[in-house]
């Protein structure tokens, strides 16, 4: 072990004890003072985070009344064009939206156990959705934060493999119009449901035998918003 | 298989507490874990009202899997587990950066303003301004305990790449301590 590799583990375990690097502290007398320094420092690093800081916002000089109303105006005017840029966007980005979403959660898909029908209806249930889903092979379920609204997210396990399912009940389609999709690996398609729309995804597997699937799956309930 | 109506809801673990069923013992050791969790929940996300919020969301989670913990022993990393991929899950959905660490004080709250207590405040400092990348490893160590190993598990990366922000992270806090700071080896070679 040279000096390097010496540094490089006291910074980031100060409390190793490793054979080979007590060998080397016996014969480096300025790494053994690197060591005694980070131990130093990792006692008052313990002590500090113990207690997170108090933080506060800053106090600023209090504005003058026609700054205040300038400010004032000219957030509601970028809210306002923010909000039409928002409304006016592409509906392409929700496909990559929802490519996204499900990347970030790369464990949805690698889960093997099956949900718990408490734990399918706790999904639903938080998002707001009033759904029946008769599969008995989902393995992932989890309401999701999306677009603005908790929806629930599922994965089950079909005859195509492992399927993503995306209730977006805030996202209305076409009526009778799906909206298919590729990207990053993934294909998926977007269907109009009775209540806003369901998003499917799939690594590999034929889209269309897998909405076919889930249609014998799935059924709104009579009150469903 | 038709769902059968959803029970209520786990609106509080709190509330559970003066009822006499079954599940008030691991209640009671979640709730003795709430002020490590909720620590923890704050350096990741450095705002209290959000640590709260994912403390409380990741014990409703950790009451819903509760089946999955053998062990009360583990509960602790296992919390802290579960309040990790919360805090992940909340910053990733919604792209939280909600403390400009540049704009806000620390208020000392009627603290001695001596030299220790001063050091004190400039690392607190010091590690609340850390990257993410370099803050998340050194937490999950010195206030979770988690080994080099468990924390590469957690993170998805290499040992390697975990040493390397472990060894980063606290260079950069030797600088604020006024220690000299030690040559990057690493530089350029971390992998993931």
């Amino acid at each position: 072990m040279n000096c390097e590799q010496a540094r490089l583990l006291i910074g980031a375990e100060p409390g190793n004890a490793s054979a080979e690097l007590a060998e080397h502290l016996q014969g480096c007398a300025a790494c053994a003072t690197f060591r005694e320094e980070t131990l130093t420092l990792d006692a008052s690093i313990q002590r500090a985070l113990q207690r997170p800081p108090q933080l506060a916002s800053a106090r600023r000089a209090p504005l003058r009344t026609w700054r205040q109303w300038a400010l004032a105006a000219s957030v509601l005017l970028a809210c306002t064009a923010t909000l039409g840029v928002w409304l006016l966007r592409p509906t392409d980005t929700l496909a990559h939206e929802l490519v996204a979403h499900v990347e970030a959660e790369p464990d949805s898909w690698l889960s093997a156990q099956q949900v718990t029908t408490e734990g399918v209806n706790e999904a639903l249930r938080s998002a707001g959705v009033q759904l029946d889903v008769t599969s008995d092979k989902i393995t992932y379920a989890h309401s999701c934060w999306f677009r603005g609204h908790y929806v629930p997210h599922l994965v089950v396990q079909t005859s195509q493999g492992p399927a993503t399912l995306l209730i977006l009940h805030h996202e209305t389609a076409p009526a009778g119009r799906r909206r298919g999709f590729s990207e990053a690996g993934m294909s998926g398609v977007i269907i109009p449901a009775q209540t806003g729309s369901i998003a499917l995804l799939t690594r590999g597997g034929d889209v269309n035998l897998l909405a076919q699937e889930m249609q014998h799956d799935m059924h709104w309930l009579p009150d469903a918003r | 298989m038709r769902n059968p109506q959803p029970e209520s809801p786990v609106l509080s673990l709190g509330e559970r507490l003066p009822g006499g069923d079954a599940g008030a013992p691991l209640t009671r050791l979640f709730e003795s874990l709430r002020p490590d969790l909720l620590r923890f929940a704050h350096w990741l996300a450095r705002d209290r009202a959000i640590a709260e919020d994912i403390v409380q969301e990741s014990l409703l989670r950790a009451w819903r899997s509760r089946e999955a913990l053998k062990d009360a022993n583990a509960a602790r990393p296992w919390l802290l587990t579960i309040v990790r991929r919360e805090h992940a899950r909340l910053y990733e959905r919604k792209r939280l950066e909600l403390v400009p660490l540049d704009e806000v004080v620390e208020t000392h709250a009627g603290e001695a303003s001596a030299q220790a207590e001063d050091d004190l405040f400039a690392l607190r400092h010091a590690i609340m301004k850390l990257p993410l990348e370099y803050r998340e490893p050194l937490v999950l160590q010195v206030l979770g305990g988690f080994s080099t190993e468990e924390i590469a598990q957690e993170l998805a990366l290499s040992s390697t790449a975990v040493l390397t922000r472990l060894f980063r992270a606290r260079n950069k806090l030797r600088v604020i301590c006024g220690l000299p700071s030690a040559p990057d080896a690493a530089a350029g070679q971390e992998q993931p």
